[in-house]
């Protein structure tokens, strides 16, 4: 061996060396990140998870006690009805774009998504309640889905354009080729094929739109009392949080870390969900 | 041509400003298998899918001229009603990957709404299986997943799938150029047998192929047809230079 | 390959035809010389024909083969032996022919104490024999019998040597035979030669069957 290539090895090996301990350590430290807040939110949240939490309403300032139970169902309300109206606008969107690539208008529609994605939650609370909430005259739940909906639709519509462009032509020119209709083969070819990207993207939407506050702010605003229904105003979770946690009591913040507790692990138990699903139902080609 | 089943004519197909086919006129015998061959980009694959109008996926692609199936013009058909009664079998082997192999091989019905009966179902996937000797390696197990079989039965089974709608012509877009030699083997003896009822027209980049298995076979170059004969013509005596240099290896 | 193997099954059969066909004008040409059965010369005339138009039918076929399988192996050497036993059954075919035009149109005749001195009808069926054991070995590939054919042949090769001897004694003793002397002899050298190409085709069989080349050695 040449001198020449042994000294450029040893320097090779040494940044080699380096970079890979730089990745290491970055890595890690994202990870503790990640672990002390857990570790923190759960030493302080555990001990409120209470039987009343789940099952009692706010009681009034000063009395002692209480739950979240009114904020619970109105999350759940305000979340499935954002699902239901953004996931099938989303996915026949991502299926337009995956079909129509270099279109001047699927252009100008993933511009449009890109934008969207990008507008403050706030703004779009702002810009619900000018259009809904101010004709309407009254805060509500559904005006609240809106709103949570409109900020559902990029994950959404991208996850479901990246799955379906994954699908290879080949399969689409099989379905065709027998004689199926466009619809027909999007239906039972490509959907199902593509089930798992799309659930997934779902459910990334979902997981997204759980810890929203301010675009609930102007919209499904908040109420101590239980209701299920979507014409009124509804407490959800993160605000609830946000209401004890910036209150004086000291009960209310107790509150408010059993709040956190049950919001963080949902998303969990969300992400938990896509995890499995996403190896489930991976299809081959 | 006596029983011709298709005709072209002065069939052109240009993607863009390129024209890939440039005027083709033949006719395609029933019941035999027709080989097209030629050097990459002579246009025999795009005059194959020009003839089930799967050029209308792409928005760049301009199909002028017309083509005859018996008498009726495909260019004027509705084509899902054309692909219906010309079959196609790709490159790359391709079941859908969500359905058994059962409903892969009925897959031509259900994508298409027709309704049948359960043994109707049953008689049409078994005979088709038959047809492309696949039934015996796959009659215990037709629920599970297309894609748990092997590339070259995979193949097969996308032959079963397209012989169960009975068409008329069968496309094959070089059927067997992803599979071993083995299934090669077994998928040209299937053709050499199916050829006696159905009219088979195979692209081919394999001349020893084309060869072996093809009654016809056409030549094409730069987007034209330079010869079209006799399979046994075309590779003991060629008339066109150009072919005898293809078939001997001496192109650049 | 059913095709190829649907192919090389016709010519194999087409190979057997002629066998068939050519041993035909053999035996009719004994017949022709030894009982100067003249009827029998027309027949190996027309049949002339025939044997000519299955050599070619056999050639096209080995063609089409090479052209459209690139047979390789056993296949390749059964077609480059099918095509090199063809044209030695073509000649045989010629001989019988001829031998059969000199027993019609030779004008001096045959001096048949000579044809029995030198033996020529156990030449002839000599040759027979051989053609027979010939087309077995064909049939079922044995080339043990093969070899055989290789041995029977220098004693064909024997007798027509000693005719040659015998016969030149003989004109020397009765010198106004020579004229029809001299047919005869012609005739033992086509019996001999009939009996070379029947060495050839055995040659070209133990090729196919085991890939063995005895052309030309001991």
């Amino acid at each position: 061996m040449s001198p020449f290539e042994i000294r450029g090895l040893r320097g090779r090996r040494i940044r080699d060396r380096i970079f890979t301990a730089m990745v290491w350590s970055l890595t890690f430290s994202c990870l503790a990140v990640v672990f002390i807040i857990l570790f923190y939110l759960f030493k302080m949240g555990i001990g409120s998870l209470t039987w009343a939490l789940f099952t009692q309403g706010p009681k009034p300032v000063g009395e002692a006690g209480g739950g979240i139970l009114n904020a619970i169902v109105g999350s759940l309300i305000v979340v499935a009805l954002a699902a239901i109206i953004a996931i099938p606008i989303g996915i026949s969107v991502g299926i337009y774009l995956a079909d129509n690539r270099g279109r001047k208008l699927s252009d100008r529609v993933a511009l449009a998504i890109d934008v969207l994605q990008g507008i403050p939650s706030i703004v779009i609370g702002i810009v619900i309640y000018i259009w809904i909430v101010k004709p309407t005259g009254k805060f509500s739940a559904y005006s609240g889905s809106i709103a949570l909906a409109i900020m559902m639709l990029p994950p959404i519509i991208k996850n479901t354009e990246e799955t379906l462009l994954l699908i290879p032509t080949t399969l689409k020119e099989a379905s065709l080729a027998l004689g199926a209709s466009y619809f027909k083969t999007s239906m039972k070819v490509l959907l199902p094929a593509g089930i798992g990207g799309i659930f997934s993207g779902c459910i990334i939407g979902i997981a997204r739109i759980a810890g929203e506050v301010a675009p609930l702010l102007f919209t499904a605003f908040g109420n101590p009392a239980l209701t299920f229904n979507i014409g009124k105003p509804v407490d959800t979770i993160p605000k609830v949080i946000f209401t004890y946690a910036s209150s004086p009591y000291d009960d209310w913040h107790r509150i408010a870390w059993g709040g956190s507790v049950i919001l963080v692990s949902f998303i969990i138990i969300l992400n938990t969900i896509i995890k499995i699903f996403e190896s489930r139902w991976k299809v081959q080609f | 041509m006596e029983g011709t089943i298709l005709r072209t004519e002065n069939l052109r197909v240009s993607f863009g400003a390129t024209q890939v086919v440039k005027g083709i006129n033949m006719e395609i015998a029933e019941k035999k298998v027709t080989a097209f061959m030629g050097p990459s980009g002579c246009g025999k694959t795009t005059i194959l899918r020009a003839i089930n109008r799967l050029h209308e996926l792409t928005p760049e692609a301009k199909v002028e001229g017309n083509i005859f199936l018996h008498s009726e013009n495909i260019t004027e058909m509705e084509a899902m009603t054309v692909r219906r009664r010309v079959g196609m079998v790709f490159q790359r082997p391709n079941p859908f990957p969500t359905m058994s192999i059962y409903e892969n091989v009925i897959s031509g019905f259900t994508l298409n709404g027709i309704k049948l009966k359960t043994d109707e179902k049953n008689e049409i996937v078994e005979d088709a299986l038959k047809k492309v000797a696949l039934w015996e390696e796959v009659k215990d197990t037709l629920k599970r997943r297309a894609t748990s079989l092997s590339g070259g039965q995979q193949q097969r089974l996308c032959l079963a799938r397209a012989v169960a709608m009975k068409p008329e012509v069968i496309l094959l877009d070089e059927p067997t150029s992803a599979l071993d030699p083995l299934s090669t083997a077994k998928i040209e003896d299937l053709l050499y047998e199916l050829k006696g009822n159905y009219t088979l027209v195979i692209v081919t980049h394999n001349m020893q192929q084309a060869a072996r298995i093809s009654d016809m076979t056409a030549f094409f170059y730069l987007g034209e047809l330079l010869e079209y004969d006799d399979t046994k013509k075309v590779f003991t005596n060629p008339k066109n230079e150009k072919t005898q240099n293809y078939i001997t290896g001496r192109f650049g | 390959m059913e095709h190829l193997q649907e192919e090389m099954a016709s010519l194999r059969n087409e190979m057997l035809d002629m066998y068939k066909l050519v041993l035909l004008q053999v035996e009719r040409a004994q017949n022709a010389l030894i009982d100067s059965n003249l009827s029998i010369v027309k027949e190996i005339a027309s049949t002339e024909k025939l044997v000519n138009a299955k050599e070619l039918q056999i050639d096209s076929r080995c063609e089409t083969i090479l052209a459209l399988f690139n047979p390789v192996a056993v296949d390749l050497r059964f077609i480059l032996s099918a095509l090199k036993i063809n044209i030695n059954l073509e000649r045989i075919g010629d001989i019988a022919d001829n031998i059969a035009r000199m027993v019609a149109h030779s004008k001096p005749g045959f001096d048949r104490e000579l044809l029995e001195k030198i033996n020529a009808k156990g030449a002839f069926s000599m040759s027979i024999d051989m053609y027979k054991s010939l087309l077995q070995a064909f049939e079922k590939e044995d080339t043990l019998l093969a070899r055989d054919i290789l041995i029977k042949d220098e004693a064909i090769d024997t007798i027509t040597d000693e005719s040659i001897t015998i016969s030149e004694e003989y004109t020397k003793t009765k010198p106004e035979s020579i004229s029809q002397a001299i047919p005869v002899i012609s005739i033992m050298k086509m019996v001999e030669r009939i009996g070379d190409h029947l060495k050839n085709i055995a040659e070209e069989i133990i090729f196919y069957a085991e890939a063995r080349v005895l052309k030309h050695s001991k």
